[in-house]
């Protein structure tokens, strides 16, 4: 087993599947020669060939409107989108198409695709690289939402994805892309879809995070423990379908849920959790359920540490949850 | 026709329901306002039941023997064309007296005039139109009977303001399954919640604070709670699974209800023993000296029309240690974690009857003549065995005293009336050997035994209290010097 990093693992899942499945094709704007600015997608050009891996035009709509007439004809595309900052403009593909194909075609025409796309602040990339867009695509049903937080998860997680018979957004949280290490099985294996994972037991307070926010949620949980306050702290991998018994489950026991995520707070994925919470696990709550979030404005580039919800503002929420 | 229901008034203290003891009417009988309906008991008193209004009955709901709750509609009026009662509001009256015993002995009130009854004592008032609730009262609706009752002083009913407990979910639902009016628990967390160890201490506190015969009047439980209130009625239930008892077959066994003044005595035992730390202290008290003085007063006291027996000696020297150690006569109110010194000398007499045991108390001990003492001895007594004792009579007690009589044995280890922290037991005086002076001679001796919450009262205060009025009582002339 070797260590690698998330960049390192995706591109190995990647590889996997491509040699298991001739029917994966890869497309996006510089994946190819270049492979990929974030160099996920490197050397497989050379393995597969220019068929199997596609440098499109700048063009979100094109690729993944692209990637849907080949999903239709039974190919099994995973379309890169550069920034998820650019993936508006193939919103209304995935949206209006990508997501609804199964629908509109009584399950004879599944449109399945993995769209990767890197995700989230933190690298001093400013309003177009940093932002989190995953509640648009868990609002959209018809979509599957991922979001790993290490390279072992990603790796199983992406080639569970692509053997999913639906379409997924693959968000790849960037600020991690290289700093999260973890041991990489070789070769095949899968990480099952909807399923969280504790990755911290605790019995006074459960905080929900996912992607990079997951290591500032860890790292609050243990300075909160500092103050004798025991965090347990879930991590979502799988944003849609949600696991939502793993976190009943933890509601029921702590009473108290902190949900960290980077995106704005306003109708951001947390709401929506706080909303099942309220409604699986109301009469055990302790205290009222807490976001800790992105601030409601663009995402800026000279105040990036003060936007992110990192530690200092989590720890502060653990602390009040658990005294409430 | 103009149709008026009756519905059982609430009679206060905490009563929820009571028993049919009988009924005064019948359905196409014309009454007349004030005129008795029907007698009721609860589980503190038989409560006769005027009619409000002057009507002809055209319904009577439940039979002798039914259980009936507050609020159930009793009688059904036909009032007739412009009849009703004076103006709109309904003036029934309810006349309560504690009896003893388990076959009702109603009061003869039913045709005594209101003044009368005012004389006798009527210890709770009812009103026969009780609205559930009133604009502007949110969830608290004062009961006629609570007004009527004489406020104990060391419980004072909370009310959340606006009526509207402020509580996260988990906290709303352990209230709820504990049956807990969150309105009613004083709250002791940040910006005025009500939290978890508030409610867990108000149902303890409920379950403790029913001093002298009176039910808890904080809890009355929450009217939406589901369940029966089994928590409302003390300790039964609360804590612990209930025993359940395997039936041993037809004829082999009686089973009769377990309420009334059984099931208050049950739950008052239970939540003192579970409650206060019993020690118990035991000693013996040569009682020559009292032993001739009393027969010296005698004569003068029965002349003036009292007996006097050596109870109120004794009373007299209880009061005087309690002046003496004020902590003996204190009372820990748990709520708000102060211990309450009562500068009153109420002492219950614990006085058996037929249905069981009934404390009244004797007020203000302190101030009452030995005299005054034994005549008011003497009235709660008698009153007590024929069942005519009134609330009041049961309540305000400080320290409890319990003739064990001739029966009672070498010594005893007598249960605390809580939230009092001591009672006194007084054993029957023997004749025995005593040395005196070096001789062997025939005493008249006593034992006492007292029992303390050692929460409380330390081991040397409760002995140095027995010891102050085992001397009063050995050398009973220095009681004059208190006079």
């Amino acid at each position: 087993m070797a260590q690698m990093n998330m960049v390192q693992a995706i591109n190995d899942a990647l590889r996997v599947e491509m040699r298991r499945d001739p029917r994966v094709v890869i497309l996006g704007e510089d994946v190819g020669k270049v492979g990929g600015v974030f160099r996920v997608t490197q050397g497989l050009i050379e393995e597969f060939g220019e068929d199997r891996v596609i440098d499109t035009p700048l063009s979100e709509g094109g690729i993944i409107g692209a990637a849907a007439g080949m999903a239709l004809y039974g190919l099994v595309p995973v379309p890169e989108i550069q920034f998820s900052d650019f993936i508006f403009p193939a919103f209304d593909q995935i949206v209006s198409e990508v997501a609804k194909f199964r629908y509109r075609s009584g399950g004879e025409y599944p449109c399945k695709m993995v769209i990767r796309t890197p995700v989230g602040g933190g690298i001093r990339g400013g309003h177009y690289h940093s932002q989190s867009p995953e509640a648009y695509f868990i609002h959209t049903p018809g979509l599957k939402v991922v979001c790993p937080s290490n390279p072992t998860d990603a790796k199983g997680l992406l080639l569970a994805s692509i053997r999913d018979p639906d379409p997924i957004l693959f968000f790849e949280p960037k600020r991690i892309y290289r700093a999260a290490r973890s041991d990489v099985p070789e070769g095949d294996y899968t990480v099952p879809l909807s399923v969280a994972k504790v990755v911290r037991p605790g019995t006074h307070v459960t905080i929900i995070a996912w992607g990079a926010m997951l290591y500032e949620a860890i790292e609050a949980a243990n300075q909160a423990a500092g103050q004798g306050i025991d965090s347990e702290v879930i991590d979502l991998r799988t944003l849609w379908p949600v696991d939502l018994d793993t976190i009943i489950e933890s509601v029921k026991k702590t009473g108290r849920v902190v949900i960290v995520h980077e995106a704005p707070k306003t109708c951001g994925f947390g709401g929506e959790l706080v909303a099942l919470i309220n409604e699986k696990a109301f009469l055990h709550l302790e205290a009222p359920p807490v976001r800790v979030t992105g601030w409601d404005t663009p995402f800026p580039y000279t105040l990036e540490m003060d936007y992110l919800p990192l530690a200092a503002r989590i720890l502060p929420a653990i602390v009040e949850t658990a005294k409430y | 026709m103009s149709r008026y229901e009756f519905k059982l008034p609430d009679i206060g203290e905490g009563v929820t329901e009571g028993e049919i003891v009988e009924w005064n009417v019948s359905v196409g009988d014309l009454v007349q306002e004030d005129q008795p309906l029907l007698e009721v008991m609860t589980d503190k008193a038989t409560v006769t039941i005027t009619s409000p209004k002057k009507g002809k009955i055209v319904e009577r709901i439940g039979d002798k023997g039914q259980i009936v709750k507050v609020h159930a509609t009793l009688v059904v009026y036909d009032l007739g064309e412009g009849a009703g009662g004076r103006g709109g509001a309904a003036t029934g009256t309810a006349t309560a007296t504690a009896t003893g015993t388990a076959t009702g002995t109603a009061t003869a009130t039913g045709t005594a005039t209101a003044t009368e009854k005012r004389e006798q004592g009527p210890a709770a008032t009812a009103v026969g139109d009780i609205k559930e609730s009133l604009p502007g009262m949110g969830a608290y609706v004062p009961t006629a009977g609570a007004v009527a009752s004489p406020p104990r002083s060391a419980v004072v009913e909370y009310q959340a303001p606006g009526g509207k407990a402020l509580a996260t979910p988990a906290t709303r639902k352990l209230a709820r399954d504990l049956g807990v009016n969150l309105a009613r628990v004083r709250p002791s967390g940040d910006g005025g919640r009500v939290t978890k160890d508030d409610v867990r201490g108000f149902v303890a506190q409920s379950q403790h604070g029913t001093a002298g015969g009176g039910a808890s009047a904080e809890f009355r439980g929450d009217s939406r709670a589901p369940g029966d209130g089994s928590v409302a009625r003390g300790g039964t239930g609360a804590t612990r699974e209930k025993v359940s008892i395997p039936s041993a077959g037809e004829g082999r066994e009686e089973r009769v209800p377990f309420r009334g003044l059984r099931r208050r005595i049950a739950e008052k035992m239970q939540t003192s023993k579970n409650t206060a730390a019993h020690f118990t202290f035991v000693e013996e008290c040569d009682c020559t000296a009292l032993k001739a003085l009393r027969e010296r007063l005698k004569p003068k006291t029965e002349a003036a029309g009292v007996k006097l027996s050596y109870l109120p000696f004794i009373a007299k020297a209880v009061v005087a240690a309690l002046k003496k150690h004020p902590i003996v006569n204190s009372a820990l109110d748990e709520a708000k974690d102060e211990l309450v010194y009562r500068k009153v000398y109420n002492l219950g007499i614990a006085v058996a009857t037929e249905a069981g045991l009934i404390v009244p108390v004797v007020k203000d001990a302190g101030n009452r003549s030995l005299v005054s003492i034994a005549r008011e001895i003497e009235r709660l007594s008698t009153a007590a065995r024929a069942g005519k004792l009134a609330l009041e009579d049961l309540q305000g007690g400080t320290f409890t005293i319990t003739s064990l009589g001739a029966q009672g044995g070498l010594f005893a280890t007598p249960i605390i009336n809580f939230p009092e922290v001591a009672i006194l037991g007084v054993h029957q005086m023997k004749q025995k050997p005593v040395v005196r002076n070096g001789q062997i001679v025939i005493g008249d001796v006593m034992l006492l035994s007292l029992s303390f919450d050692h929460r409380i009262v330390d081991g040397h205060v409760g002995a140095a209290f027995a010891y102050d009025v085992i001397a009063l009582l050995e050398d009973p002339d220095v009681l004059l010097l208190d006079l």
